[in-house]
């Protein structure tokens, strides 16, 4: 354990040694500024209308406001988890400094769950940026706090699912480069396939919606904690570990 | 301390390291000599427990390198070709961290960082950032990672490539001074760099070892002596001393051949023919010649694709920069 926290130190102290975290924090920060004051706005407009007896008797900000927020940071994060996975293994590969890490008195487990630590702080450091707007809403309104904690908690765990397929193709390739726009492509795919499935036929399309990252995410912005969503984001992220494991393992044989 | 049995390494069809075999013994510097492609690297790395072999089996202080990876490289220290480096981390936070993961212990940590700068005369870079030292710091901030965990065993391959001459006495000497209380295995493909620094030698060529030997009997069979296969029909006992009395000749072994015949290997200074005067004492005898030959040693090829010239190893290409 004393090694896991060392080496996921070791991952943060770096994110942050370079412009990474702060391209990455501010990005996150810029984009989730603007859905937050976008959201509000339209949110306000219709709170608006409401007092004037036009609209629907109740206004949840808890669902008009919250919950499509989250929905539109896990597009965010779809763009800038890969910036923060693209280089954890291929740039040890590439200059060398994987054969300090694999000479160490450390396991492959060990090393592996450092970098998604690492990751997940910085990722967790970006969320916690946000805090920031949601305060603002329960000094201003009124809303529910549990929703809002099992949106970040969903935050959370979809994260992981992405820093994980990261990870693993970042094991795959020298190049950081590389190893981002290919996680790019992956996340996205694991994103819109149930757009696909939409398309098959029904039984194709239960298939794909249960595969995508995004399905199981719904109910963690609504508040709702189903043990379904929760068993298939953990075993995504251990899943995903597992193959970088793999990976890791075969580059080794391979040398 | 290191043992190193039939090592083999494929990668794919190709076979990089071929049935190595070999011992080092606590608190000797043993070095590795082959030219570049022999599997230097490679048995190094499956020495260090980096890549695990295709066949045969490495024991590291006791510990089976592939069966308890841990306790083996717990007492390993490596600087592979390339120092590995973290280029936005000081020196003192890169040393920090490998001591952090070679396990030594919390409370130590600073003192075995402080006492690895002064070793390898670091102390003066604590706080500059690896991607900005120089190509010597670097290979000493190499160095004293591997030093770290005060391992029983170092590794060293090519420390001293890309060095500039005056950098390269030094490292000669730390690795020297090192080597009192650490076994060592350092490669190189430059010869005077083992009798300079080590006191066993073993020679690899396309992944097979060719020889082993002190530096100083394989000098001087490679630079000091030309050696002679001769047959002789003769009985044994005078022909030693007959032959060795010869201007020239530095050396006679003499074995019986089974059919009552003798072998002979005649060593002589180099530029001193001696055929002449072998073959007279011979004949002059009443024994019969029946052989006479010079003897061309397999490591003489070998030595051929060593660099025996210090002042070449500037003229190689430099490896590419970490990173800025
Ligand atoms: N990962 C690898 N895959 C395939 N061939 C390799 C690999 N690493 C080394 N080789 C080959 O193995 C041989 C030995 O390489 P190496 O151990 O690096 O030699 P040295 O260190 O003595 O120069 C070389 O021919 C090299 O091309
Ligand atoms: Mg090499």
């Amino acid at each position: 354990m004393r090694n896991v926290i060392t080496l996921a130190r070791k991952e943060l102290s770096s994110y942050f040694a370079s412009p990474i975290a702060s391209i990455v924090m501010g990005f996150y920060a810029l984009l989730f500024g603007y859905f937050f004051y976008a959201l509000l706005a339209f949110f306000e407009r219709q709170s608006m209308q409401m007092s004037m007896g036009m609209g629907p008797m109740t206004m949840n900000i808890n669902q008009m406001l919250i919950a499509p927020l989250f929905m539109n940071a896990t597009v965010i994060a779809l763009f800038v988890l890969p910036m923060i996975t693209m280089r954890t293994y291929s740039e040890e590969k590439r200059s060398g400094t994987i054969e300090l890490l694999l000479t160490a008195p450390l396991t492959d487990v060990q090393i592996i769950l450092g970098k998604f630590l690492g990751a997940m702080g910085l990722y967790a450091a970006m969320l916690a940026v946000t805090l920031l707007h949601m305060a603002v809403l329960f000094y201003y309104g009124d809303p529910e706090w549990r929703p809002v904690a099992t949106g970040y908690l969903g935050m959370l765990l979809l994260g992981g699912c992405f820093i994980s397929v990261g990870l693993l193709i970042s094991s795959l390739t020298k190049n950081q480069i590389v190893a981002g726009m290919v996680t790019f492509a992956v996340f996205l795919m694991l994103w819109v396939i149930n757009w696909i499935g939409s398309f098959a036929g029904p039984t194709a399309q239960a298939v794909l919606s249960h595969l995508s990252i995004v399905e199981h995410f719904d109910d963690f912005a609504k508040g709702v904690i189903d043990t379904n969503h929760l068993v298939y984001y953990v075993s995504f992220i251990v899943f995903g570990l597992f193959l970088t494991a793999k990976s890791v393992d075969t580059e080794r044989w391979r040398g | 301390m290191i043992e190193v049995q039939h090592l083999t390494k494929r990668y794919g069809p190709f076979t990089a390291v071929d049935d190595v075999t070999f011992r080092v013994e606590a608190g000797e510097i043993l070095g590795f000599l082959g030219p570049n492609g022999a599997g230097k690297t490679t048995t190094m790395r499956i020495i260090t427990g980096y890549m695990p072999a295709t066949e045969g089996k490495v024991i590291v202080a006791g510990h089976d390198v592939f069966e308890a990876p841990i306790e083996a490289k717990k007492r390993t220290g490596y600087l592979p070709e390339t120092p590995p480096l973290y280029p936005d981390m000081t020196v003192r936070d890169y040393l920090t961290f490998v001591a952090r993961i070679k396990g030594v212990a919390g409370r130590e940590v600073r003192g075995r960082v402080d006492d690895v700068m002064k070793r390898t005369h670091v102390a003066d870079m604590a706080s500059r950032h690896c991607a900005k030292l120089s190509k010597g710091y670097r290979q000493r901030v190499g160095l004293a990672q591997a030093l770290i965990n005060n391992p029983d065993v170092l590794i060293l391959d090519e420390p001293t490539a890309g060095l500039d001459p005056k950098q390269i006495i030094e490292t000669r000497q730390l690795i020297k001074e090192l080597g009192g209380s650490h076994t060592t295995v350092l490669s190189t493909h430059i010869l005077p760099e083992v009798s300079q620094t080590c006191h066993r030698v073993v020679i690899i060529s396309k992944g097979r070892v060719v020889a082993v030997d002190t530096p100083e009997n394989l000098t001087a069979r490679l630079r000091g002596s030309e050696t002679m296969f001769l047959q002789v029909a003769a009985t044994g006992g005078e022909i030693e001393p007959a032959l060795a009395g010869i201007p020239g000749v530095t050396r006679v072994a003499v074995t019986p051949s089974g059919d009552g015949t003798l072998g002979v290997e005649v060593d002589s200074a180099r530029g001193h023919d001696v055929r002449r005067d072998l073959a007279a004492a011979i004949v002059g005898r009443g024994w019969g010649l029946l052989e006479l030959r010079p003897m061309r040693m397999s490591l003489e090829d070998i030595f051929l694709h060593l660099t025996t010239d210090e002042s070449t190893v500037e003229a190689q290409p430099e490896p590419e920069a970490v990173d800025a």
